[in-house]
């Protein structure tokens, strides 16, 4: 349920989705090695085997086939021109918002996974405490870009 | 860093400052000596020859570091340059100095030197440390800092500009304020010593009870209440004297000035400390009221600034045992409105529910769990009036409004808080709603500012949805002030703190 009078929140970039499966992939595969070790370490034990495995199981299957989308769903962002606006959580829901003029500079990260899928991650620093850091994942590069760009027009005021 | 800037004669710091290493590095020696004896058994001549040679080698290392450290102050920027295999260069532009403190330790004061800490934007609290050079040097040093950079062409010291005392502190006010500097902290230490001399108190009771013979029972049982009030007494006095002492160390001579947009605080009887505090700066203004100070009419006053602190809570102590008028005062020669607690609004009703909910709901799942069990445990259920009273206070103190171009919040029941947050230094803005929140339809508002440190924050918390959202919107209505202020010097507070490189790296 969104707060009113904020502007519409867009969500994130589909193919974002996608990004999360892999890295959903990546845990859930550390996970189903981490629960054999602990299958051979038990098997002389009296505990039926198969419960740890079982267990491991289920949690791959919540990690690869249900988390990404649900973690997609959670994020949601604006841009304004004016500011940027994030929110996410589950839990504890957070929305933040960063007037551009306050932006100190911007970065814009791009890993391996998310090349492949063409989306990319905003960071805008301030000089705030708690959030000198605001990220915004899973913006589709040309997005990205654009609101990066017009974030630097407005940090150089003029050709210098 | 500016090619251009005229090249500034090199300086090494005092040499005084090889002596004054030299004796704070005698303890560690002192302790070094018997860990020598134990490896040498072989005579004592050898343990002389060893002292001795450990003496000249370290001797000859401050030396050294001393000759490798220069600092150079040229028309922009402060250059640092120290190491004796690898030299490390730093430069630091002047502009980013945020304030220029002069400390005086005991020490330091015997050997007639003060140590000079530039502090920056960034986070690190070394950045720029000399330590130490003369009285006459350190003062030099600060002028330079401090007078506009058109007067770094001929740098002696600028004419002094009138100082004006904002506040002061005198030696009553002191008293008055140790008086209140009692705290539990130093209750708990004295209470551990306390604990260790136990025997003592033990040893004594026996021996009057052996002494009175006839009726041991009644003498042991007035002797131990007696134990007990003369042990809590002494505590408490002790606690008191303490703290008085305590306060009187850190504050004595406190005295804050103002001259040409900048505060200037010194304090300390041991320890001397001179901080400068640039108007341009201050962040934001926190007022606080003690529990039993507050209800007698003294607050405190402190200034976040960019850059930070180094007092404890990372804001600069501008009065810490003031009246109102005089913290107005000072506030108003900050250029920031004062606190006006006539437009405040409260929070949302539901504020009283949720913080009744979120204090008393663990202690009764607790009680109850340990009633189970232990059924006299249910007694505690007596106690659960008091968070739920906090609650329904909560609200009646916690308080907020946005007035002019600044924020005020107002909270705390026994100890309260009043911030004044200007809309200029909100760097972002959060709304932030648990799920307990969301049952509510509660929202808290968390405002975040540059050069905070800890967890004590102006936050609105528990307003409504709406509420929130037109506070978060014109908390965040800047953009015009700062394109119009853009090339004032008001402007560079909020201007980009990163080096202007960061910048280009995108164009």
């Amino acid at each position: 349920m969104p707060i009113a009078a904020l502007p519409p929140m867009l969500p994130l970039d589909p193919r974002q989705v996608a990004v999360l499966r892999v890295r959903g992939i990546a845990n859930a595969a550390a996970l189903l090695v981490a629960a054999g070790i602990a299958e051979v370490a038990l098997f002389a034990n009296d505990i039926p085997s198969g419960i740890v495995a079982g267990l491991a199981l289920i949690v791959a299957a919540w990690l690869i086939l249900l988390a990404p989308r649900r973690a997609w769903q959670r994020w949601s962002h604006a841009f304004t021109t004016q500011e940027l606006h994030v929110a996410s959580g589950w839990l504890t829901q957070v929305h933040t918002i960063v007037p551009v003029a306050r932006v100190q500079h911007i970065d814009l990260a791009q890993g391996p996974v998310e090349r492949r899928y063409g989306v990319a991650t905003l960071v805008l620093h301030t000089a705030g405490t708690d959030h000198s850091r605001v990220t915004v994942p899973g913006l589709a590069r040309a997005d990205a870009e654009s609101i990066r760009d017009t974030i630097r027009a407005r940090l150089t005021p003029g050709p210098t | 860093m500016t090619p251009d800037a005229p090249p500034a004669t090199p300086r090494r710091l005092d040499p005084r400052s090889v002596a004054l290493m030299a004796v704070r590095k005698l303890p560690s020696m002192v302790f070094g000596i018997p860990l020598i004896a134990t490896m040498s058994a072989t005579g004592r001549v050898w343990l002389v020859v060893l002292a001795l040679a450990a003496a000249i080698v370290s001797l000859g290392a401050l030396w050294l570091r001393w000759r490798s450290f220069t600092y150079a102050i040229g028309a922009d920027d402060i250059t640092i340059t120290q190491g004796i295999l690898t030299t490390n260069r730093r430069s630091i532009p002047l502009d980013r100095i945020q304030d220029v403190s002069i400390e005086r330790r005991p020490l330091a004061r015997l050997f007639g030197v003060a140590t000079v800490r530039l502090e920056t934007g960034a986070g690190e609290t070394d950045e720029g440390v000399l330590d130490a050079v003369s009285l006459a040097e350190a003062e030099r040093i600060r002028a330079l800092i401090r007078s506009p950079r058109t007067a770094t062409a001929t740098p002696d010291i600028a004419q002094p500009a009138p100082e004006r005392t904002i506040f002061a502190m005198d030696a009553r006010r002191l008293a008055q304020m140790g008086a209140f500097g009692f705290s539990l902290v130093w209750l708990a230490a004295i209470g551990a010593a306390v604990q260790a001399l136990g025997n003592f108190f033990d040893y004594d009771r026996d021996q009057i009870e052996r002494t009175i013979g006839a009726a041991p029972d009644i003498a042991a049982h007035w002797m131990s209440l007696l134990t007990v009030a003369a042990t809590l007494l002494a505590v408490l006095i002790a606690g008191v004297i303490a703290g008085f002492v305590r306060t009187v160390l850190t504050q004595y001579g406190f005295r804050l000035t103002l001259a040409d947009g900048r505060f200037r605080r010194i304090r300390g009887l041991l320890t001397r400390t001179e901080v400068v505090v640039g108007i341009a700066r201050i962040q934001l203004a926190l007022v606080e009221r003690g529990i039993v100070s507050g209800r007698l009419g003294w607050a405190s006053l402190r200034f976040q600034t960019l850059g930070g602190s180094n007092d404890a809570g990372g804001r600069q102590d501008m009065a810490p045992f003031a009246r109102p008028p005089e913290i107005a005062a000072i506030v108003t020669a900050a250029g920031l409105p004062a606190f006006d607690p006539q437009p405040l609004r409260p929070v949302a009703p539901g504020h009283v529910l949720r913080s009744a909910l979120t204090h008393a709901g663990l202690p009764l799942v607790a009680i109850l769990a340990a009633g189970i069990v232990f059924p006299p445990a249910l007694f505690g259920l007596l106690l659960l009036p008091i968070p739920v009273g906090a609650a329904l206070l909560a609200r009646r103190h916690h308080r907020y409004v946005l007035v002019g171009d600044s924020l005020q919040v107002a909270h705390g029941v026994l100890a309260q808080c009043e911030w004044t947050v200007p809309r200029d230094a909100v760097q972002a803005v959060t709304l932030s709603r648990t799920w307990l929140q969301r049952r509510l339809d509660l929202v808290t508002v968390r405002v975040d500012t540059a050069g905070a440190r800890g967890l004590h924050r102006p936050d609105v918390v528990d307003i409504a949805p709406a509420a929130a959202a037109r506070l978060a919107a014109d908390l965040i209505v800047t953009k015009m002030k700062w394109e119009t202020e853009r090339d004032s010097d008001v402007a560079s507070v909020h201007a980009p703190l990163t080096e202007p490189t960061d910048e280009r790296t995108f164009s």
